[in-house]
């Protein structure tokens, strides 16, 4: 049955030589990791329906675009395409840590790894692994689709994608997946997570804050400050109501919300989290 | 291999594993016994550092378990069979093992075979294993590695009586071979033939500890039960050597040994039908009885006003 047999009875040992053992490398970790994401049914799904979210909308914009001639440019295709990575995609942040919990497989996960901050920064580097590689892919998408546009349309096809606007999308799309993975940490069940997700992250500024932002004379100056969303708008290139709203102006000041908001949405879930993470039983 | 030192888990006011101490040794087969809710489960939990202690410590082979690298490849876990990714297959989870302790794929075919999952059983979603096929992935989980120490929770549960056989098998030789083998159970039977030690826990305490013959020999209470064809004729006999005689079915209970029975029986020259000592009570019995107080139904022929042994009076560390 195996290789190597324990050693035989005559000596029987009462310590264990583990110096021949190495430690498991971090990069075969994350290779674990980055498996576990994907290989449930629930993960081949969440990808499946992700991928068809990307295709459906680039078709719904491009029937849009053309059938009302509004000029549409590879910018314009880039910001299309991240909407649809970040409906679902978060959840895989969510149940990575979750899972460990919820699945209960955490039981084996830590027996094979006790140090837990090995694993939860393994998971980590999945996902940002995971939203890079799906940003690549919204990019490459979305060059295709201006390309069909130019041909659809004869217009000219605009390649003018801002470095500014795309690092600030990609980075505003990393954060809302490290709140995401934040959140889980905190909270350990998938249910709720993802909930608390949702609320805070689309259905508060789309149905409250929006509101907020015309109604109440201090939302323009108080909301940048506590939702990543208006936080980053400036940068992104959007407006307060997401992409197509009047553009804002980036200042001193955004930063400065950006760091807060994120300091609010993304840091202190993680350090909480982390340590709730850390102490926690596993059952 | 194993050792658990003055070990003590609470949980608020409540002490789940109070003060516990023991070994597991390599080459051995040590049972870990106890009613619902004794403690087992928890203590082995803080083994594989899932749990923090509140006092005290367990070491495997002189090392805390969080400083083994790699720790699969020495010591192999099942503590819940059911805790498993529902939407994941059999195959897939020990796939996600063999990678994280650097093992080849075959491996992962090596382990199904072992415990018999079949190619199609492997690739069901776990969601569709039964309880039994469940525990069998477990058990191909905990071997993957090759380990030298094995920390099973109720490795039985769930298998069928051939499957229990053959688990039987499968621990006796890995402990041959010199593996440390810790396995709880709350049922006796299925341990009392494998385990070269037992130990008793009850409410978090140790209460006994010992081969099962050390656990019985305490108990034997060296009586003997004789029929004869002339009872009446035997009786007087004993009585005039001066044994203690009372009625017993359809023979006699003499408070002496056998052979002294059967010494007084050849000089009265009766002719003897049955002789034999007084059965100890069964491990079973024993059992009960030491985990009298801490059961949640009192046994039945184990009155809980008298909690037979108290617990320092038990076998503790006896000879070994
Ligand atoms: N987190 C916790 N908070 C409070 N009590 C707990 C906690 N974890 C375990 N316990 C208690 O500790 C005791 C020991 O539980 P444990 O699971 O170790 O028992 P066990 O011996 O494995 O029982 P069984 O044979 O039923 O599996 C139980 O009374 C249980 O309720
Ligand atoms: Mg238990």
């Amino acid at each position: 049955m195996s290789t190597t047999a324990p050693t035989p009875r005559a000596s029987v040992p009462r310590t264990l030589d583990v110096s021949g053992t190495p430690k498991v490398p971090f990069t075969r970790t994350v290779s674990v990791e980055l498996r576990k994401m994907l290989d449930t049914r629930a993960g081949f799904w969440l990808l499946a329906v992700s991928g068809l979210l990307l295709v459906v909308v680039a078709g719904i914009v491009m029937a849009v675009v053309l059938a009302n001639d509004i000029g549409i440019t590879a910018n314009g295709w880039v910001q299309v395409m991240t909407v649809p990575l970040s409906l679902l995609l978060p959840i895989f942040a969510i149940t990575s840590v979750t899972a460990e919990w919820s699945q209960r497989t955490g039981l084996v996960s830590f027996t094979l790894e006790p140090h837990r901050l090995k694993i939860i920064g393994a998971k980590l580097v999945a996902v940002v692994i995971l939203v890079v590689a799906t940003m690549a892919l919204a990019v490459a998408l979305g060059a295709v689709a201006n390309l069909l546009y130019g041909a659809f349309s004869g217009n000219d096809v605009v390649w003018n994608v801002d470095g500014s606007a795309f690092f600030w999308t990609v980075v505003n799309q990393l954060l809302y997946f490290l709140m995401a993975f934040g959140l889980a940490m905190l909270i350990l069940s998938t249910p709720a997570s993802i909930a608390v997700y949702y609320v805070v992250s689309l259905l508060l500024p789309f149905m409250v804050y929006s509101a907020v932002y015309v109604l109440v004379s201090w939302g323009p100056d108080v909301l940048p400050w506590v939702d990543l969303g208006y936080a980053m708008a400036p940068l992104v290139g959007g407006g307060p109501t997401g992409p197509g709203g009047p553009g804002l102006e980036v200042t001193g000041t955004t930063y400065a919300q950006v760091a807060v908001a994120t300091l609010i949405w993304v840091v202190l879930p993680m350090v909480l989290g982390g340590r709730r993470v850390m102490r926690t039983e596993i059952k | 291999m194993i050792t658990v030192e003055n070990l003590t888990k609470s949980y608020g006011g409540f002490t789940a594993v109070d003060d516990v101490s023991f070994t597991a040794e390599a080459g051995r087969v040590t049972g870990f016994l106890g009613p619902n809710g004794a403690g087992k489960t928890t203590t082995m939990r803080v083994m594989t550092g899932l749990t923090p202690p509140t006092r005290g410590s367990v070491t495997i082979g002189g090392h805390l378990y969080r400083d083994l690298p790699n720790p699969g490849r020495h010591v192999g876990v099942l503590l819940d069979a059911s805790a498993q990714h529902a939407g994941r297959t059999g195959r897939e989870v020990l796939t996600l093992g063999a990678r994280t302790m650097g093992l080849p794929a075959s491996r992962v075919d090596e382990m199904l075979a072992l415990v018999s999952l079949d190619e199609r059983e492997s690739k069901r979603r776990i969601k569709n294993y039964s309880l039994g096929m469940r525990q069998r992935l477990g058990i191909a989980h905990a071997l993957l590695g090759d380990p030298s120490v094995l920390i099973l929770d109720e490795p039985a549960n769930g298998l069928d009586p051939a499957g229990i056989r053959w688990m039987r098998g499968l621990l006796k030789s890995y402990a041959d071979r010199g593996g440390a083998v810790l396995l709880s159970s709350h049922l006796l039977h299925e341990v009392e033939q494998i385990a070269d030690e037992m130990i008793l826990i009850g409410r978090g305490r140790i209460v006994a500890r010992g081969t099962k013959a050390e656990l019985l020999a305490v108990q034997g209470d060296g009586s003997t039960l004789v029929q004869a064809v002339d009872n009446d004729l035997l009786a007087k006999a004993l009585v005039a050597a001066g044994h203690e005689v009372t009625a017993a079915g359809a023979g006699l209970s003499v408070s002496t040994q056998p052979a002294v029975v059967g010494q007084v029986a050849l000089e009265a020259q009766v002719a003897l039908v049955d002789l034999r000592a007084t059965e100890g009570r069964g491990l079973e019995d024993l059992f009960l009885e030491l985990t009298a107080d801490t059961q949640r139904e009192a046994p039945a022929g184990a009155p809980s006003a008298q909690p037979a042994t108290p617990a320092h009076a038990a076998p503790q560390g006896g000879p070994r």
